[in-house]
């Protein structure tokens, strides 16, 4: 049986008929459309699907969509405001960090919550971070380097 | 996954009176990171689930210099690595959440729920052992209080009743002057249970062991404490011959399986030489 449950997603206010099982992933995905956040192993184990509650990033596939009643959700769409990227999303093109872009939306967002808990993060720091997320590109090196630069421009702003 | 009925109980009493009326068909729910894992895989196909993250009261880690350190049942890795007073005095779990999963998962995944989950590999045992780390649970009508040690009864089977809760975890003060740490051998740095795992506590007095606890995770069908190995070093002078015999009892204390981490004789190679180094690195 369904039931009603109202999520507010990048600041909007959405109704949504869900059955229990259904996960957060698949509500955004699949209900709203909102396919910025990626589905890959459904397990927790890629990070592809990270979203952030509350501002802490989780694994949106491991998370009931009923728990995200009540939260603060936001995913990749609600980065960017009033068409202006945001500055982590610039960084990230002008390093050269984006490949197939398939882990983007889940390391912009891990970026996010990590320099609003640590505006100055070291490099072990930002490794631990990024190791929740597979790039299957393997392009680290370059989306570390977005990382750094995001803090230094949030130092600067 | 199956559809399910789902509760969310405001209090422990109420989860727990829900947890013993649909006994076997229940499950508990807490981060869902180990829960939800084996529901989408279909190994776990319960009923009902009993959603405990409404419960007030039980995301609280706390430490006092006399009581030693609390966690209760929501307490969250993310909470236990970014506490100041783990690191500083109980590093070998400050060390294990460190090592476990991942920074999304941290961000979920409870201390409580892995320890519940019962695997003989996970993280929080090994630290927890080597601390003498004690349970409060909390049953429909009582509470009692369970030694770790008595939490685990197999391979994914923890020993509570139908209808018990874990509700708070206590780490008495370690000793004092004593050195602890972790070592966790993976295939990878991140999301990634341990191959093997050793927890050391030691205390040196007038370059003799005073005091030795060696827990061992991985080579078992629960993490426990290797008893024989501490006697070994028990009132001995600190050696390097002392300690390779220690962790070779330690070897011979353990039971592996081979499974599609490593086979049996490569963890007990492992293991013998974790345990080493464990020893060694307390006295460093
Ligand atoms: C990608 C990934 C990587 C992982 N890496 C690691 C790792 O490196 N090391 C490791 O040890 N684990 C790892 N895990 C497993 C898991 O994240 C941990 O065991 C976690 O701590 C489980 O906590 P939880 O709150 O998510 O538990 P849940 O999944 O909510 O619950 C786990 C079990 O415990 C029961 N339970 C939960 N809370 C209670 C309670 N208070 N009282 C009684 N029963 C309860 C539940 O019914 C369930 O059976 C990983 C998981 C994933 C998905």
């Amino acid at each position: 049986m369904k039931k009603m449950i109202s999520l507010n997603i990048n600041g909007e206010s959405y109704q949504v008929a869900v059955e229990n099982r259904r996960t957060l992933l698949e509500v955004l995905r699949e209900d709203l459309k909102l396919t910025g956040t990626r589905v890959m192993c459904n397990q927790g184990d890629c990070g592809s699907c990270t979203v952030l509650l509350d501002g802490v990033a989780v694994n949106s596939c491991l998370v009931l969509a009923s728990d995200a009643v009540g939260k603060q959700v936001e995913t990749i769409e609600g980065v960017a405001q009033g068409g202006a990227l945001h500055p982590i999303q610039e960084e990230f093109i002008a390093k050269g960090a984006i490949q197939c872009g398939f882990c983007t939306p889940a390391m912009v967002l891990t970026t996010k919550a990590l320099l609003a808990a640590n505006p100055d993060p070291t490099e072990e720091d930002i490794k631990q971070t990024v190791a929740g997320t597979l790039c299957r590109c393997t392009g680290y090196v370059r989306i570390i380097d977005a990382i750094k630069g995001a803090a230094a421009r949030r130092k600067e702003s | 996954m199956k559809e399910f009925a789902l509760y969310e109980p405001t209090s422990l009493k109420e989860a727990c009176a829900l947890l013993a009326q649909h006994g076997d068909q229940a499950k508990a729910l807490a981060g869902g990171t180990d829960l939800l894992v084996g529901m989408k895989a279909g190994w776990l196909r319960p009923e009902v689930v009993v959603n405990l993250k409404k419960i007030d009261g039980l995301r609280d880690i706390s430490f006092s210099e006399r009581r030693g350190l609390s966690i209760g049942a929501l307490v969250t890795w993310t909470q236990i690595l970014e506490h100041p007073q783990v690191a500083e005095h109980y590093p070998a779990l400050h060390q294990a959440a460190a090592s476990m999963g991942s920074y999304q998962v941290r961000n979920l995944g409870t201390l409580a729920g892995n320890l519940c989950h019962a695997s003989p590999a996970a993280n929080g045992p090994v630290p927890l052992l080597i601390y003498e780390a004690s349970c409060l649970i909390q049953g429909p009508r009582s509470k009692r209080t369970l030694d770790l040690s008595g939490l685990f009864a197999g391979p994914q089977k923890n020993a509570l009743a139908p209808g018990e809760l874990l509700s708070e975890i206590f780490l008495p003060v370690p000793p004092a002057g004593s050195k602890s740490l972790y070592l966790k051998f993976a295939q990878r740095k991140a999301m990634e249970l341990a191959t093997v795992a050793v927890g050391s506590l030691v205390q040196v007095k007038k370059d003799k062991f005073k005091l030795v606890r060696l827990a061992l995770g991985a080579v078992g069908p629960v993490p426990f404490r290797a008893h024989k190995a501490e006697k070994v070093l028990l009132d001995q002078a600190a050696s390097e011959e002392i300690m390779r015999r220690a962790a070779q009892v330690a070897m011979e204390e353990s039971a592996p399986i081979s499974d599609l981490r490593a086979s049996a004789e490569y963890r007990r190679g492992l293991l013998e030489e974790l345990t080493y180094r464990a020893l060694r690195d307390c006295l460093a």
